[in-house]
């Protein structure tokens, strides 16, 4: 049960630092992905791709934030359980994103 | 036959009070935020030219990502000092809850350019939908970081009294509304500055 406390089992340091290069590294990611705009030929696979590498790469940068540097994995389960399930529908909510209107509509 | 209360059939969570209750707290907060972006998609989609215009012609993805730097970096040197504190290296905590500040106010400052800009090419939150939104998430989300710099500024000036500051169950459970606040800029950030393709090149 070494996973009970969060701090004094093991060092947390390396992590710590691997997660802020991650952050930083997906940040560029998603920063560049943007940039990259899919040819009207395309059409909505285009949009999709696009949104949907972006809210890949924050949905991965949050669940870095939460379980490392806010210690969820390292926490109780029922506390992981009762803050994973607001964060789940959010992150839900957010996909709404790809529900774009222009599925409608022919190019 | 002792009156001391029975505890052995009441729920004990073995959860420090301070970080449950910010636990419950951050989940309310997810809540409010969840409103703004679904108002946010749900108007985005309807008003798709708008909002795709409004965000290529007028934000500035770099001072954006300037401050997605600043939120993480402060992230990361916040978890560092609650590390050093919890080890008593008071001049290492010091260090790092100051390199935190320094970021919070990094992100103010260039949100205060941002804000600027908008105003002078006469940018209001009246202007359009898009910017109404633009205006109210990061205006909420600036008002959480002014919340975090308040007891982080208080904290940081305490611990070089004599008497010092070695609380660290208290930066912990500040830690956890910091990230919080790194948190919702991680969607923010995509939503309002980078996730609007455009169709045609």
């Amino acid at each position: 049960m070494s996973h009970d406390h969060d701090h004094g089992h093991g060092n947390v340091l390396p992590s710590y630092y691997k997660v802020f290069g991650a952050l930083m590294l997906f940040t560029a990611l998603t920063v560049g992905a943007a940039q990259i705009h899919f040819p009207a030929s395309m059409g909505q696979t285009g949009v999709l791709i696009n949104l949907g590498i972006g809210l890949l790469i924050a949905t991965f940068k949050v669940l870095m934030v939460l379980y490392i540097f806010m210690h969820l994995k390292f926490d109780n389960k029922y506390l992981r359980a009762f803050i994973l399930v607001p964060v789940f529908l959010f992150i839900i909510l957010v996909f709404a994103l790809t529900t774009l209107e222009t599925f409608h509509h022919p190019f | 036959m002792s009156l001391a209360l029975d505890l052995r059939h009441e729920p004990v969570s073995g959860i420090n009070h301070g970080k449950l209750v910010m636990w419950i707290f951050l989940a309310s907060e997810i809540m409010f935020f969840s409103g703004f972006f679904g108002a946010f998609i749900v108007l985005r989609n309807a008003n798709i030219d708008i909002f795709t215009q409004s965000s290529a012609e007028h934000l500035n993805v770099a001072l954006a990502s300037l401050n997605t730097v600043f939120l993480i970096s402060s992230s990361l040197t916040m978890a560092l000092s609650i590390y050093h504190l919890e080890r008593n290296n008071k001049a290492l905590f010091q260090v790092f809850l100051g390199i935190t500040l320094l970021c919070a106010f990094g992100f103010l400052v260039v949100k205060y350019f941002e804000y600027s800009a908008k105003f002078h090419h006469h940018i209001y939150p009246r202007t359009n939908i898009f910017f109404a939104f633009y205006f109210l998430m990061t205006g909420f989300h600036g008002l959480h970081v002014v919340g975090g710099i308040i007891p982080m500024a208080w904290m940081f000036v305490r611990s070089f009294t004599k008497k010092g500051y070695t609380n660290a169950r208290r930066v912990e459970v500040l830690g956890l509304y910091w990230h919080f606040v790194d948190l919702v800029w991680i969607f923010l950030f995509p939503a309002l500055y980078l996730l609007f393709p455009t169709l045609h090149p």
